[in-house]
């Protein structure tokens, strides 16, 4: 199977030949599945903007904001891939500080909808930090469960990761930005789980959070928070509020078929019968215009894409490539089964992403930012023997 | 996963537990299947029924409004045109409560209008909150320009561009026309499924009215595309083509409208008159050449959504303008009826035309006198005397001798007491008095001074004007009774005719012709033996007889105030001839084709103000230059005072 092209050759002769096993060490397919998410995210904008009558290449349209991002993405992903990712675990604190400075700019000058604020405008671009915060908290924990190999029978180990993780938690949850402050959850649960943590330990974990559960319900979540996370229950009960999203995204959805009704040619996207059609329900749209087949091939992407994720982490020599690994791959699985579950109606709405389809150019380049990473790890293995 | 395990021995195998990374495979492949199959039973196993949601999402049928027909004179001159212009609707849903009132006061600034009337067109609303609301119409282009651009401001508030009806010659046609205004919620729930929309309008009095749904045509529908803010977007299929509506010739004669109308109004306003009304018609045919009732209003007034002021204006007037006199309302007839006591009697053989009965100042019955009109009486009268003079004391002597049932049955022979069938809405249908009528409504017998005063005309007896007229045409033509008509011939839209006129005919009256030959030949001598005063004097044959009927309270005095009739018609080729002087020949024939009425309400003048109005009338109509007139004797005052 294709896993055993996982483990990098080792480059004995770095200096000699290092051109050739840096591009032997490069997972291409990674970056091209990547690369095709992205790229059926800028054909979703482009059919956004063109179909709502305007000119997709006008100045200011999603589609040209989001060509413009994809190329800075591109530049962070070389960029990162060159960078020499042992000197992320030398600065990890640092980074720590930074995620946490990040959060706390983006409370006090960010800015959103209805008294919220979630992302800062810099030259004129919104950017939301908290999606830089989610590699940068990949990192950190990394590095902490890295450190720790062995001793994560520990509860204190655990509940190590856990403080690290609490404070941007917090932050993020502040903004208010539920769906974020659970992807931060899921980076974490995902990464404990993959380092090997004591099942005992994580299962008492699990069990205090879900008996909190009643707790942050009513004391902490929202009025339109609880509406909006039950509303995907019954969304004809409440089609005038937050269920007529979710009935109009279905609609979008299962109107689509199998193959779509053409690009450009959706009627619950054109019409504006779907609200932030091109942010988080873009993949209603794009199962709208390019059906079924079209969504399988997103999922199948995604399957793919994180298939390579987890074969670098396995790939990789030290614990901290490996944790990179699994904490990116958790990541992208959570959001790309919340979003999607979402859109089709089994899963609440809590406005999270869908990695590399929609549009926002932090969440690109963050994504950009941990797959250069990862690639970094796959080509410096063999430097750990040289 | 053999592969997997094969590359164990790397120096960080305990970093990379085997089963964890298996687990987490695993919950990847669950997930994305989940999500496919999740997706799966959405578009592929129910899209057909999510593509009718959507589908229903965006289209909205919608009706396609038929082109109205227009309405013609009998020359073919339109007397109603359909113009382009701007409506202002509001929909009340878009509109939000709490900005309702400085939206209704900006908008209402804009058309002109009050704001209380824009109030009530949304508050009357027929159709639900989503239904737009029309709040002006006729709207200033440039006004619905800024208005349509003003969609923040204004919002729930939307520009249309409708066809709406001119009224060419306004006023001179109102009556007859009627106008088009808005449907209210009764009619819309009758109506709805004949494709009538909340916004729509229909036709209100008048031919507009009666001919609604010919006017109307039918509308077609549309499958329109819109956003998710019920913005229009696209036609995408015609489901059905409007067929634009029949237009209407009518038989007035727009100049003989205007003559009648100069005339009438020029006796009214010499005797300073409240009411009046003029009628030509063919009587032969039934055919109505002009109808004029005075005062009338202006339905291009309507058109435009009449404002509360107008309307009350209009409400307030004594004349009352919104009523057709001729129609609509009914008024003791006076002596024109005696054409049937005087027929009731030679049909039932209770005279000849040859009887002669005593008239003197007064009957006496049961201790009350019947007195003449003059006081005197006119010695022993024949009928032609009595007619002539319109004695009453020779009428009342002959309705005793006809009895009030046969009476009636003569009446009702001649249309009298019941609707004529015009094409008018709202007709009166008068009251003719019998045993049985007076039993059934007021619990009593006839006593026998009802029937002295119903062989005048007078008592309980109630007609429309154009009821006399048509019972008069009978008369002149011979003994047919016809239903008249406003309306000639009905054109499609293609401009052919779909339906030509026809007389119709109520009744051939069983009577000897005879009779009906000498009651118009006594019309003439009505009008020879001076009773009329000049009509004699004009250079044409003209038959006729006058009525001057008392109605209501009497004044200090004892006088009762009372409304002028003069009911007439001239022969085909009117103008005297040396061979028949007098025009008795020519009134022995049946070929008229026109004949009038004038009716004055509450006139109270020492001449007859309707007599001195026909003969105005019949000046203008034949050019006659020599003015016959007597205004004189329109002076206000009562008939009775010397």
């Amino acid at each position: 199977m294709g896993l055993a092209s996982v483990r990098a050759a080792p480059v004995r002769d770095w200096p000699n030949s290092k051109v050739g096993a840096v591009w032997r060490a490069f997972d291409l397919q990674l970056a091209t599945y990547a690369a095709l998410l992205a790229g059926l995210g800028l054909v979703m904008a482009y059919s956004n903007s063109a179909s709502a009558g305007g000119d997709a290449f006008a100045g200011g349209s999603v589609f040209l904001r989001g060509l413009l991002w994809a190329a800075i993405a591109l530049v962070v992903f070389v960029v990162a891939t060159a960078f020499d990712y042992h000197w992320l675990q030398t600065f990890s604190w640092p980074l720590y500080l930074a995620q946490l400075g990040l959060l706390v700019v983006t409370l006090g000058i960010g800015s959103g909808v209805g008294g919220s604020s979630r992302w800062v405008s810099i030259l004129g671009l919104q950017f939301q930090f908290s999606e830089i915060a989610k590699i940068l908290m990949i990192v950190v924990l990394a590095n902490y469960l890295g450190a720790r190999k062995g001793r994560l029978d520990s509860l204190w180990s655990i509940l190590g990761a856990c403080i690290l993780v609490g404070p941007p938690l917090l932050l993020v949850l502040l903004q208010p930005d539920l769906g974020t402050s659970l992807v931060f959850a899921a980076i974490l649960a995902g990464m404990l789980f993959m380092s090997g943590a004591s099942l005992r330990w994580l299962a008492v974990l699990a069990g205090v959070a879900l008996a909190s559960m009643p707790f942050i319900w009513t004391y902490v979540l929202r009025d339109y928070q609880r509406g909006r996370l039950t509303a995907f229950l019954d969304p004809l009960g409440d089609l005038q509020g937050a269920g007529y999203q979710l009935w109009q995204a279905q609609i979008a959805v299962g109107s689509g078929g199998w193959f779509g009704k053409g690009l450009t040619n959706g009627t619950q996207n054109a019409l504006d019968f779907l609200p932030v059609q091109n942010t988080d329900f873009v993949f209603a749209i794009l199962a709208e215009e390019l059906g079924y087949i079209g969504a399988i091939v997103v999922v199948g992407l995604f399957v793919a894409l994180i298939w390579r994720i987890l074969a670098a982490a396995w790939g990789s020599r030290d614990p901290f490539g490996t944790m990179f690994g699994c904490g990116l791959a958790a990541m992208i699985l959570f959001q790309l089964v919340v979003n999607v579950g979402m859109v089709i109606g089994i899963m609440p709405i809590t406005g999270i992403p869908l990695p590399f389809v929609t549009h926002g150019g932090a969440s690109l380049i963050s994504l950009a930012g941990g797959l250069g990473i990862l690639e970094s790890i796959r080509i410096r293995q063999g430097r750990a023997e040289w | 996963m053999t592969t997997l395990s094969g590359t164990a021995g790397a120096p960080n195998q305990d970093a990379r537990p085997l089963l964890r990374f298996v687990a987490f495979g695993m919950v990847v492949v669950l997930a994305s299947s989940l999500l496919l199959v999740r997706l799966f039973t959405l578009q592929v196993s129910s899209s057909a029924e999510y593509a009718a949601l959507a589908d229903a999402n965006r289209t909205v049928l919608q009706a396609l409004p038929s082109t109205r027909g227009l309405v013609y004179d009998r020359s073919g001159n339109p007397l109603v045109t359909n113009v382009a212009s701007y409506s202002v609707k509001i929909r009340p849903a878009d509109l939000p409560d709490s900005r309702r009132d400085a939206v209704i006061a900006a908008l209402a600034a804009l058309v002109g209008k009050d704001p209380a009337d824009i109030n009530v067109a949304i508050d009357s609303n027929p159709g639900s909150r989503y239904d737009l609301v029309r709040v002006a119409s006729d709207v200033d282009p440039s006004v619905a320009d800024f208005i349509a651009e003003s969609g923040q401001d204004l919002p729930g508030v939307e520009v249309d561009v409708e066809t709406q009806r001119k009224y060419v010659l306004g006023p001179l046609f109102s009556q007859i026309l009627g106008y088009t205004g808005p449907i209210n919620a009764s009619e819309l729930e009758q109506l709805g499924d004949q494709g009538y929309l909340p916004d729509d309008l229909i036709g209100r009095a008048g031919v507009e009215s009666v001919y609604e749904s010919q006017l109307r045509g039918s509308y077609g529908l549309e499958t329109v595309e819109r956003d998710a803010s019920g913005r229009k977007l696209q036609v995408l299929t015609t489901n059905r083509e409007p067929v634009p509506g029949d237009s209407l010739v009518l038989s007035i004669d727009t100049r003989i409208q205007q003559l009648a109308q100069k005339a009438l109004m020029w006796g009214m306003q010499r005797a300073h008159l409240k009411r009046g009304g003029f009628i030509v018609m063919n009587p032969s045919t039934g055919e109505i050449l002009a109808m004029v009732s005075l005062p009338t209003y202006d339905d291009n007034l309507f058109q435009q959504g009449i404002s509360t002021k107008d309307y009350q204006a209009y409400l307030n007037n004594p004349g009352k303008p919104l009523l057709n006199t001729l129609t609509a309302d009914q008024y003791p007839p006076g002596s024109t009826f005696k054409m049937i006591t005087a027929i009731a009697a030679l049909a039932d053989k209770r005279l000849t035309p040859e009887t002669r009965l005593h008239t003197a100042g007064y009957l006496t019955l049961g201790g009350a006198r019947f007195v003449d009109w003059n006081g005197r009486g006119f010695g022993m009268c024949n009928l032609t005397c009595g007619f002539e003079h319109s004695s009453d004391t020779y009428f009342y002597q002959a309705a005793a001798r006809v009895g009030i049932d046969r009476l009636a049955y003569w009446a009702h022979q001649f249309g009298l007491g019941a609707p004529t069938g015009i094409d008018l809405p709202t007709e009166a249908s008068g009251i003719i008095p019998s045993n049985q009528w007076k039993m059934e409504t007021l619990g009593e017998p006839i006593y026998p001074g009802d029937v002295y005063h119903a062989g005048i005309g007078q008592g309980y007896d109630a007609v429309t004007p154009l009821q006399l007229l048509n019972a008069y045409a009978a008369v002149i033509d011979g003994g047919t009774l016809h239903a008249p008509r406003l309306v000639h011939d009905i054109l499609g839209p293609d401009g052919s005719i779909v339906q030509p006129f026809e007389p119709t005919v109520i009744r051939k009256i069983n009577v000897d012709p005879n009779i009906l030959r000498i009651m118009r030949m006594n019309t003439r001598q009505v009008v020879l033996s001076g009773h009329t005063w000049n009509l004699r004097d004009l250079p044409i044959v003209v038959g006729g007889k006058t009525g001057t009927a008392e109605y209501g309270i009497p004044d200090a005095q004892g006088r009762l105030p009372y409304h002028e009739w003069f009911v007439g018609y001239v022969p085909k080729n009117p103008w005297k001839t040396a061979s028949d002087p007098g025009g008795l020949k020519a009134m022995a024939r049946t070929d008229s084709n026109l004949a009038f009425i004038a009716f004055t309400y509450e006139a109270n003048t020492v001449g007859n103000v309707s007599t001195e109005i026909c003969k105005y009338f019949l000046q203008l109509y034949f050019g006659i230059k020599h003015d016959y007139r007597m205004p004189a004797l329109l002076d206000k005052g009562n008939f009775y005072r010397d």
